[in-house]
């Protein structure tokens, strides 16, 4: 043999393996190809053993012959190797493709009742001006809902809270002022007071859209030295922005509550046209979200806090009005009538 | 209140300004404009035609055909249908062009063949207020007074191009409830002076021959004055247009009179048939026990000793400020009355007018305070009215009674500093000033700073100086208080306990999935009656309403679970599968019935799961059951750390089912219950299976606490074994818990580090009445790794124990 006839047989074996990888299609044939060409035992190995055959002139050149074949042959097995991985891989990731428009496994959310979340906003708005939380109850004494909120037995304003009677002196609270009250009796001589006070109240009225024999209100009240109608303004002003946006701005109206003097009616920008005017405002760009007013200095004297000394302002919001504004609620009983698929809709994150 | 534009601008001229401007204003200060109204409810080209001639139409037995004289030029024929039309009448004519309310219009039409040049009108056509008025003047055709001249416009005629403004008045503006408070109001709102006459007292006119006696302190004051020589007869329209535009029915001139003052000076009068009134004599008295009365409207009242009477010497003719009685009634008959104006006291016309179950206008402005100024003026006022439109005379002048003091205006201490301080103003001494004299209160300066205000009586509202104040910042304009926040101590807002726990209650509940509902605390008396409750149970001491408006929400409700079932049988019956609901409420539980204290109002929150879960493609849907509740309380507990320290006992609430339910304990207190309906309850609740649970939220208020520590991480690797054993169906898994717990502790050193169900299975290869519980044990010690036969030491005494207590055998 000579040098010649060593390329020629190397050239052979090197076009026998490069017709055979053409063939392989899976990683065993590979394997198998490995060994048959590139192994110990393969057609180049033998050739390899040959070469001490040749004349010591030639041998660097035969060597440099098969080597450039084993190069070129392990080039091409890695190439194989890498396609053949490659296909693999995209072969398994288009068998495990799925619907992803499929739902995913849901985790239900449950949802705080619309009247509660307005509650929770207004107290954490409250919280954060130093407000305290306090609470009454609703089965209350003749006194504690009138008579002591300057509403004497046969006081014509008794005419505008229709009130259910559980006996001469016991009734279901028609408001959450009664707390005014409680609350300075508990701290007197402590100043300054400052508590907001959420709770159901009642009224001997038919349900229809607007009226609920049952709602729930959340009373306010400040009393320290030097309190001011203009705190009044200034505090309200703060939740209204905090509750409907940075936008917004109050407006006061005279009114009269037996309980306030000055007394004020509140009304917000519209929530719902931010004071264009619009069918939810009645054109006026205005909404009424509350009544206000100074505490009257006969509550003031009658709960132990000296009206010459000390003023204070209170006010009182309907949560359901607030709730039905908030929410596009155009029917107050959709409040109570606890239709899951109305309630669901307030899964979302207060 | 009504308020008539038309009559307000007879006193103070506000003509330059709009009803709808006038609203404006008087909303912004405090009397809020409900409505705006023309009384022309689109009228026009309506004049006054008399009837010539009226004649049958030849086609038509129900038509007349007429000639009118419309004051047109020549008679107009048109063909009429009103059953009422007569020759000579005079009636609003609709000319050719005119139109009518709802956009009617008029126009030349051949009816039955005889063309018909116009339409003569009804009240209803013209858009008069036909609930008002009488019912002969609303069948057929409005008849128009023989005076009104022909061609006459008829909107001016009836004052209908009057606008009326509704006025929603605050209890304490009885003085707005009149045009001469209201004139006053407006004057001061708009700076301008008011015109409104005092009438005049007539000369002295002999005795009158009413003699009036007051024998209760209730009535401080009656004035009274007899007219005589009247005769029956409707008042003027003027009058009666301006009763309407009121909302006053028109009735006849007598009474009219007595309406029309009272709208214009507040103050309620009474016409008495004098003749009906025996001896001539008055007297203001008490009702006696069981005295009657037949009132004006027929109905014979049983009248209490609270109520005030007007009496003659034998009887009772009427009830004080709240109505009249028959026997004394203005009649056709009539030619001598006394009127009377007095002042009541206003409780005791309250409680008088709500026994009666009666609200006039009457009773109304006593209820409020008259002015006692008004008494008098009013009294004059009416006589005046009576003797120039009825042809009356005054016999004997006005007799005047009065017990105790007259009234004063009275005097209010006012510190214009001390204002600006209340209001947070800087509005200077001249301006409130201006405010005090536009509203006709005078002003007496003792000091710069120290005014003495002297208030009208027809002012009762204003007492104090915050009155004042109020008066002032309404005058100036509400919009003159700036925005300050208060200057005081720093305060940090925090919730109570109560109000923590509650608050993440709710976290927690819906964190788990569970929807918030809100129900009516008021309940219907029976809706225990599917609780299973004895009748003896505490559940049925339920306060009740004294006058309920339904009997379904008559009585405070001592349990949650039927508001919560009412909740689940309405979605149900609305597409919804099912659903886990809850509340947290209260429940009212008296001491004792009947009811003399506030009851307890314990809070609760109360849980329902109905119906199945909810299907996708990855859960079946499945009724909910006893597990679904469990979880939530086990994960409500554990939020709170009470998991560990719970213990779930069987339950024997009457409204669960006794084999699947639980009653949670914590260090030997009862906090609450869960488990299925009992099936009796259920179906009372048309409910299929349902669960249901009940805390008493108040009892974990003190449990509640903010500081705890975590566990420290193991530093050496737990040993795990899982065993299945089987043991009776009815061996309760916490007790084999429990069992091997306390095998462990034998030991010395306690090595179980924990304990758990991980499967129960019944069925094939497990014995009938047996089941096989799988439960892993994970055991660790704090110091060291567990041997192999440490861990076999501790399974081996667990074994042991289960096999003891329960013939446990472990399976294969
Ligand atoms: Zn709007």
């Amino acid at each position: 043999m000579d040098v010649k006839e060593l390329e020629t047989a190397v050239l052979q074996v090197q076009r026998e393996a490069e017709d055979a990888l053409g063939q392989v299609q899976d990683a065993r044939a590979l394997d198998e190809w490995r060994v048959r060409y590139l192994g110990k035992k393969s057609a180049l190995s033998q050739v390899m053993r040959q070469m001490g055959t040749l004349p010591a002139e030639e041998r660097p050149r035969a060597g440099e012959v098969v080597n450039r074949c084993r190069e070129r042959l392990q080039a091409a097995w890695e190439a194989a190797r890498t396609a053949l991985s490659e296909r693999l891989l995209a072969e398994r990731l288009a068998s495990e493709r799925i619907d992803v428009t499929l739902p995913g496994r849901r985790q239900e959310r449950g949802a705080l009742h619309p009247s509660v979340r307005v509650i929770q906003e207004v107290e954490d708005i409250f919280l954060g001006m130093g407000f305290s939380i306090a609470e009454g109850p609703e089965v209350e004494t003749d006194e504690y809902n009138f008579e002591k909120l300057n509403l004497p037995q046969d006081h014509p304003a008794r005419d505008m809270q229709d009130t259910f009677y559980l006996t001469d002196t016991l009734l279901l609270r028609t408001h959450t002022s009664p707390m005014q009250v409680r609350t300075m009796e508990r701290m007197r001589p402590q100043a300054p007071v400052k508590v907001i006070v959420p709770g159901r109240v009642y009224r001997r009225d038919e349900d229809d859209a607007t009226h609920s024999h049952a709602f729930n209100q959340i009373e306010g009240l400040v009393v320290d030295e030097g309190i001011r109608m203009s705190d009044l303004k200034g505090v309200l002003e703060q939740f209204a922005r905090a509750m409907f946006g940075p936008e917004q701005a109050v407006r006061l109206r005279p009114s009269f509550f037996p309980f306030t003097e000055p007394s004020a009616e509140v009304d917000v920008l519209c929530i719902n046209c931010g004071g264009a005017g619009c069918r939810v405002c009645k054109e006026t760009g205005w909404i009424e979200i509350l009544g206000a007013g100074m505490v009257h200095p006969h509550v003031l004297d009658g709960a132990g806090y000296d009206s010459r000394r000390f003023n204070g302002f209170a006010f009182g919001m309907g949560v359901e009005r607030i709730a039905m504004l908030k929410y596009g609620i155009e029917d107050i009983r959709h409040l109570y009538q606890n239709d899951l698929r109305l309630l669901r809709q307030f899964a979302r994150p207060v | 209140m009504k308020l008539s534009y038309q009559w307000l601008c007879e006193y103070v001229d506000v003509r330059d300004i709009s009803p709808e401007a006038l609203a404006d204003k008087l909303t912004s200060a405090g009397l809020e404009v409900e409505a705006v109204t023309p009384r022309n409810q689109g009228v026009r080209g309506v004049v006054v035609g008399q009837v010539l001639t009226c004649e049958p139409h030849p086609n038509a037995d129900r038509l007349k055909v007429c000639t009118v004289d419309a004051g047109v030029g020549e008679a107009l024929t048109i063909v009429c249908g009103a059953p009422n039309v007569r020759a000579g009448q005079k009636v609003p004519t609709a000319l050719p062009g005119a139109t009518l309310p709802g956009g009617r219009s008029i126009g030349k039409v051949k009816l039955r063949g005889v063309e018909s040049n116009g339409m003569l009108c009804s009240a209803q056509e013209i858009g008069l207020e036909v609930k008002l008025l009488p019912k002969e003047q609303t069948e057929g055709l409005f008849l128009l007074p023989d005076d009104a001249p022909v061609g006459a416009d008829v909107v001016t005629l009836l004052h209908l191009d009057d606008v009326v403004l509704e006025i929603g008045l605050t209890p304490n503006r009885s003085d707005c409830l009149s045009m001469r408070g209201l004139a006053y109001e407006v004057g001061a709102l708009y700076d301008r002076p008011v015109r409104f006459p005092s009438p005049a007292e007539p000369a002295a006119s002999g005795a009158s021959p009413v003699r009036v006696t007051l024998e209760t302190e209730r009535c401080p004051r009656y004035d009274a004055q007899v007219i005589t020589g009247l005769t029956p007869k409707p008042s003027p329209l003027w009058m009666q247009m301006r009763l309407l535009a009121m909302g006053v029915r028109p009735i006849n001139l007598m009474v009219d009179v007595t309406n029309y003052v009272m709208l214009e000076w507040g103050q309620p009068l009474h016409a008495f048939d004098f003749g009906q009134v025996r001896g001539g004599h008055i007297v203001v008295r008490q009702a006696r026990p069981g005295e009657r009365l037949v009132t004006l409207d027929g109905q014979e009242r049983e009248l209490k000793e609270d109520t005030i009477v007007i009496a003659d010497p034998e009887r009772a003719i009427g009830i004080a400020g709240v109505m009249g009685g028959e026997n004394s009634e203005v009649s056709a008959a009539t030619r001598q009355v006394v009127i009377e104006s007095a002042a009541f006291d206003a409780a005791s016309v309250r409680r008088t007018g709500q026994r009666l179950g009666l609200r006039s206008e009457a009773q109304q402005r006593f209820e409020k305070g008259i002015d006692p100024v008004a008494i008098r003026a009013a009294l004059l006022r009416a006589a005046e009215l009576l003797c120039e439109l009825g042809g009356g005379r005054r016999e004997g002048g006005v007799v005047s009674v009065v017990r105790g003091q007259p009234s004063q205006p009275h005097t209010v201490a006012f510190s214009p500093a001390r204002c600006n301080r209340l209001l947070g103003t800087d509005i200077s001494a001249e301006t409130m000033r201006g405010v005090f004299r536009r509203l006709g209160f005078t002003v007496e300066e003792s000091s710069p700073d120290l005014w003495r205000i002297e208030v009208p009586t027809r002012r009762p509202d204003i007492t104090l100086e915050a009155d004042l104040a109020e008066e002032v910042a309404r005058l100036v304009g509400y919009e003159a208080i700036p925005s300050t926040l208060p200057f005081g101590a720093t305060t940090a807002g925090v919730r109570t306990p109560s109000q923590r726990l509650r608050k993440r209650t709710r976290e927690v509940l819906t964190g788990m999935g569970m929807t918030e509902v809100f129900t009516y605390a008021l309940t219907h008396p029976g809706s225990l009656d599917a609780l299973r409750v004895g009748p003896d149970a505490p559940y049925r001491q339920m306060i009740s309403l004294r006058m309920p408006m339904s009997e379904e929400r008559s009585v405070l409700r001592t349990h949650l679970l039927p508001s919560l079932a009412q909740v689940a049988q309405y979605n149900l019956a609305r597409d919804v599968a099912g659903g886990r609901v809850f509340e947290i409420a209260r429940v009212y539980l008296p001491a004792r019935l009947p009811l003399d204290e506030q009851p307890s109002e314990r809070t609760q929150w109360a849980g329902l799961w109905f119906g199945v879960t909810e299907a996708d493609v990855w859960n079946r849907p499945r009724a909910y059951d006893f597990y679904d509740a469990k979880g939530v309380v086990e994960g409500w507990l554990g939020a709170f750390g009470w998991l560990d320290q719970a213990e779930f006992r069987p339950a024997s609430a009457p409204w669960l089912h006794p084999g699947r339910s639980a009653e949670v304990w914590l260090d030997g207190e009862r906090i609450g219950s869960f488990g299925e309906l009992h099936p009796e309850t259920a179906a009372a609740f048309e409910l299929d299976v349902a669960v249901y649970a009940e805390f008493d939220l108040d009892l974990l208020v003190p449990r509640l606490s903010d500081r705890w520590l975590v566990t420290p991480l193991p530093r050496h690797p737990a040993s795990r074994r899982d065993l299945a054993v089987v043991v009776g169906r009815d061996v309760p898994a916490d007790a084999l818990l429990a069992a091997a717990r306390e095998a462990a502790r034998e030991g010395g050193e306690n090595l179980l580090e924990d304990i758990r169900v991980f499967d129960v299975y019944t069925g094939s290869g497990v014995p009938e009445g047996m089941k096989s519980v799988a439960i892993r044990l994970t055991c660790r010690a704090q110091d060291r790794t567990l041997t192999d036969d440490e861990v076999d030491a501790l399974v081996g005494r667990v074994l042991a124990a289960w096999t003891a207590r329960f013939a446990a055998v472990l399976r294969g």
